[in-house]
């Protein structure tokens, strides 16, 4: 029977021979090799911050740059697809029958219930994003991200009708409106309801199962940024992977 | 005459206890919520578990009533009787079993009931 102990490789897998010296040399070779920390310090190309937000997807969440921030927040769980936030939306934006600024996904299910066809909801809308992909495509910045409140708005007489916005759009959040020439989007109720005092947007209004919340996030200690920021919620954004940054998130109700 | 009204009166009880039709959609206060008579039948309930007593018989009574909505069902009237919790799962759950959207509705009316 052989002895493990006086084996010649025994030597090398003895951890008590590498001194801790040796070991902290190595982990701060690594360190400076993937460009990480180095004394604190970011070493890195891209900003970490950017870098996490851009793996994790939910990356407003924590950093606000303006003020106000507006956001909504959907409990996806608590959509019936009563629609009544398009109705509201369509009467109050003068949306055409043809146009739409905010709808309704749906999709079966498999599971076992009092009906044979279970659905699952799911209300977009304009995500009003930090990083716009449709104003970096614009060929004549007809649409424009707000510097104060951060809405990407439109402005009709600017736009050509290329349609380039709607095409990079990863939230098909656009329409094209045949009456004004123009592309038409969601601008969170902006002309027709926050500009005049109001502090919600129409289809949170409409909202009968408490599904959508509109609010602003720069305040502190609103009940809406609390909503946001409980240390166990699970946040959801639609196509993180699309750097866009978005500021509607989804969240989950039960 | 009198074997007319047997008979009337055994048609009238086969019917109900085996309820032949589709699926029943409502559409007020919300549209649009389904219930299927074949899932509620024969687990321990009959028809008079909630005809006339929870529900009229006639189709689209009750959705005439001011109080047939969710804050009712949660206080144990119509739905909400049974589905509490205990007895079958509570109105405050499960929203999408019951309620089948707009869409779902187009969907029924087009592939399962039939352009009226």
């Amino acid at each position: 029977m052989m002895r493990i102990q006086n084996s010649k490789y025994c030597k090398a897998n003895n951890r008590g021979q590498v001194s801790l010296e040796e070991r902290r040399r190595f982990l701060r070779l690594g360190l400076k090799v993937t460009g990480v920390f180095v004394g604190g310090s970011v070493l890195s190309l891209v900003p970490v911050k950017a870098a996490c937000s851009e793996l994790l997807g939910a990356s407003v969440v924590g950093t606000y740059p303006y003020q106000p921030h507006y956001a909504m927040i959907i409990y996806k769980d608590r959509c019936i697809d009563c629609e009544r936030c398009i109705e509201a939306c369509s009467q109050t934006n003068n949306v055409p029958a043809y146009g739409f600024r905010n709808a309704v996904l749906s999709r079966k299910i498999t599971g076992v219930a009092a009906s044979k066809m279970i659905r699952e909801f799911l209300p977009v809308l304009c995500n009003q994003c930090n990083r716009p992909p449709c104003v970096r495509v614009c060929p004549t910045k007809a649409t424009y991200k707000d510097k104060k409140n951060g809405i990407v708005m439109m402005n009709e007489s600017l736009c050509i009708g290329c349609k380039a916005c709607m095409t990079a759009c990863p939230y098909n959040a656009r329409y094209f409106h045949r009456d004004t020439q123009a592309v038409d989007k969601c601008d969170f109720c902006y002309r027709k309801r926050l500009q005049n005092g109001e502090t919600n947007t129409a289809c949170a209004e409409a909202c009968p199962a408490d599904a959508l919340f509109f609010g602003d996030l720069s305040e502190h200690e609103s009940e809406f940024y609390k909503l946001l920021h409980k240390p166990t919620q699970t946040i959801l954004v639609l196509r993180p992977e699309s750097g866009s940054m978005p500021n509607v998130f989804y969240l989950q109700a039960m | 005459m009198l074997l007319l009204l047997l008979f009337a009166c055994f048609v009238h009880r086969a019917g109900a206890q085996e309820y032949g039709g589709g699926p029943i959609v409502f559409i007020k206060p919300v549209r649009a919520v389904i219930f299927e008579h074949k899932f509620h039948l024969g687990k321990n309930m009959i028809c008079q578990s909630c005809h006339p007593g929870l529900f009229a018989q006639k189709a689209g009574e009750v959705e005439e009533k001011e109080d047939f909505t969710m804050e009712a069902f949660n206080q144990g009237k119509y739905c909400g009787k049974c589905h509490d919790g205990r007895l079958a799962f509570s109105v405050n759950t499960n929203c999408n079993w019951c309620h089948i959207g707009v869409q779902g509705h187009k969907h029924l009316e087009e592939y399962e009931l039939g352009i009226k």
